[in-house]
């Protein structure tokens, strides 16, 4: 048990340190700037639990950010770089608004179901694609997926200002999705969407998916070592490519979660670059759902935090963009080299 | 002369991306995907415009940019050569500290979270009006162009002759394609790393400064708008070759330039300004079809089967 304890402790040490030493030198930051540092950072990491309503909107801030970032532990097990969960998303989020305007007919019990639907099925073929580039042309995912968020970005732009845009409304957004396919709020926690719940349950379920199935095994050896896993026999490329089109279906899902649960319509750069974020999170998670899950907390945290802090202090919140970048930077830094395998 | 005129909006329009592409290439080869290219250039980007507000003097603002921009090369250098960082990952840090940086300094020192838009700015050298019309067509094309447009064609043969006619240039490739055999032959792997990682450095900071400062004279947050990617992405289609690299980055600066005049006629902005993304995606996918065309026959069965790559 203590053996545990002290290898667990040994794992998450330099992710700990790298929060650390982030938080220290932004305090240093906020302390040269700021009038009241102490205020700012309390306000920063606690204002969060101020009140329910505030609580209620940290849950569904990290809600997203947990989505994306479950998926792409999976693409990372399978030896590809995500860096598209931007586009996924949006996407997804696209998707489920237009199956909800689109067929708002229907009642909201068949209805809700078709836009999560939606939502997965446009996010996993957005993965879909950089993951087949990836596997039959080689064609380098970081940069395939990072082109295909601009594409998605300006292709739901484009839809929420012309087609989808609601004339009501100020600035681009959709009509809004009918109230039969909202979201029910979690007991007791008005406001809180159950998206949260659905991303906890899933979480669980894509370790089990991932480390107690042959089919994790596959993906995992797929990204380990593809040409040992083709060697013995395992579909190595096809892994590859489910557990991109995987990744893509959670960021899609969280999109549609997004629009169903919190958003209630389309709204033109809803996400603060959830899917860097949700990179970064799967990162300082090592690459592990359920650690993917509570490290989200920790971002969502962070992010609502700096809007008080704004409010309450003379702070900007762009300081925790620049934290995030430092955050990074620290994060995959080893004091010993690596070994050097080869 | 309106071929002169699209050929003109072509050059503006490559430049980013050919010293961008450039700047990745120089790095690819000594094996390093740099995708901090684009953080680099925001930097450039908004250093240029800051100290060319601060200065007046628009040969001071390109300097300090090239050096902002070398400094944070180094950052990065120092990050992942002497700390072990991923290169990809400490790349995407720096991406976010420089978006996040030139922002936090825009609510800081400007008070304005939307850009820095000095009221007068500095111009940057361009080529005189009429000085090169009895050249047909190409004369007019390159008449208003800027500075950094010249230094950006010149950086091709540049890059060529130090990659494929230095020593330091032979060894920073063979640093890149084996490094344990490098490392046997007495070079210094890292210093060639690092050597690469500033040469991006300086011409990012170039492909910033020319961004910010060639037309527009401002600095909005994320004005790079992915430039730097689309630069990484002709270095990876052009297969590392300067000249490659430098086709590609001039057939993206075409899509882009297409898409402007496209605009004209009533199609939404978006989808044009998708065209070089998408352009992107299509390219690498066709030029990396064709390198597995042709390496087909060479192979022996089951070896085409790239690691992961």
């Amino acid at each position: 048990m203590l053996k545990s304890l002290r290898s667990f402790g040994l794992a998450i040490l330099p992710q700990a340190a790298a929060i650390a030493v982030t938080m220290f030198l932004g305090f240093v930051l906020v302390a040269a700037i700021a009038d009241e540092p102490l205020l700012a950072y309390r306000e920063l990491l606690f204002a969060n639990f101020d009140s329910r309503s505030n609580f209620a909107l940290f849950i569904n801030r990290a809600t997203p950010i947990a989505l994306i970032a479950v998926g792409i532990v999976f693409a990372f097990r399978a030896g590809v770089f995500n860096v598209g969960g931007e586009g996924q998303l949006y996407l997804g989020a696209m998707a489920a608004t237009v199956v909800a305007l689109f067929l708002s007919d229907l009642p909201g019990a068949m209805l809700l179901p078709l836009c999560l639907l939606g939502g997965i099925l446009a996010g996993g073929i957005w993965g879909w694609i950089p993951a087949v580039l990836k596997v039959r042309l080689a064609v380098d995912e970081v940069v395939s997926t990072l082109m295909l968020n601009f594409v998605a970005l300006l292709f739901t732009s484009y839809l929420v200002n012309h087609p989808l845009r609601d004339p009501e409304a100020y600035g681009a957004l959709s009509r809004k999705v009918p109230e039969s396919v909202w979201l029910p709020s979690i007991p007791g926690l008005p406001n809180a969407s159950m998206g949260f719940v659905a991303a906890v349950i899933l979480a669980i379920i894509s370790w089990i998916v991932l480390f107690r199935t042959s089919w994790g095994a596959e993906v995992r050896a797929a990204g380990t070592n593809i040409r040992f896993a083709e060697a013995i026999g395992t579909p190595g490329g096809r892994r590859v490519i489910e557990a991109m089109f995987v990744a893509g279906a959670f960021a899609g899902l969280a999109g549609a979660l997004y629009v169903l649960g919190i958003g209630h319509r389309f709204e033109q750069n809803f996400s603060p670059a959830y899917g860097l974020v949700a990179l970064t999170v799967a990162l300082l998670a090592r690459v592990h759902p359920i650690g993917a899950l509570l490290t989200s907390l920790y971002y969502a945290l962070m992010l609502n935090g700096a809007a008080y802090m704004q409010i309450a202090t003379d702070v900007p919140r762009s300081l925790v963009v620049l934290l995030t970048g430092l955050l990074v930077l620290f994060m995959t830094v080893r004091l010993r080299p690596p070994r050097v395998v080869g | 002369m309106e071929m002169a005129s699209f050929i003109a909006a072509v050059l503006i329009q490559s430049t980013p991306i050919l010293l961008a592409g450039l700047a990745a290439m120089i790095t690819l080869r000594a094996n390093i995907l740099n995708v901090a290219v684009e953080g680099m250039m925001l930097v450039g980007a908004f250093v240029a415009i800051a100290v060319g507000d601060l200065t007046g003097n628009a040969l001071i603002a390109v300097v300090s940019a090239v050096f902002a921009a070398f400094l944070v090369s180094q950052a990065l250098a120092f990050f992942t050569l002497k700390l072990h960082a991923d290169f990809i990952v400490a790349g995407l840090g720096i991406n976010l500290l420089a978006a996040g940086g030139t922002l936090f300094l825009l609510e800081r020192v400007y008070y304005n979270p939307g850009g820095l838009r000095p009221i007068t700015f500095p111009e940057i050298w361009h080529v005189p009006d009429g000085s090169l019309s009895f050249i047909p067509i190409l004369g007019p094309a390159f008449e208003g162009q800027s500075a950094i447009v010249l230094i950006a064609l010149l950086a091709i043969p540049a890059c060529h002759v130090f990659l494929y006619r230095t020593p330091t240039g032979s060894y920073l490739r063979a640093a890149g394609e084996d490094e344990h055999a490098a490392r046997s032959a007495g070079i210094r792997v890292n210093r060639m790393k690092t050597l690469a990682v500033a040469i991006s450095g300086v011409l990012s900071g170039l492909a910033g400064a020319q961004l910010a400062m060639d037309r527009l004279h401002f600095f909005l947050p994320e004005m790079t708008a992915g430039r730097g990617f689309i630069g990484l992405a002709a270095t990876l289609f052009g297969n590392g070759l300067p000249s490659a690299t430098a086709v590609a980055s001039f057939l993206f600066g075409l899509f882009g330039a297409i898409g402007d005049r496209l605009q004209a006629f009533n199609i939404p902005a978006q989808f044009v300004l998708m065209l070089p993304y998408v352009a992107a995606v299509v390219g690498l996918g066709i030029g990396m079809w064709r390198i597995k065309m042709r390496n087909r026959p060479a192979k022996i069965e089951g070896e085409d089967k790239r690691p992961g790559a």
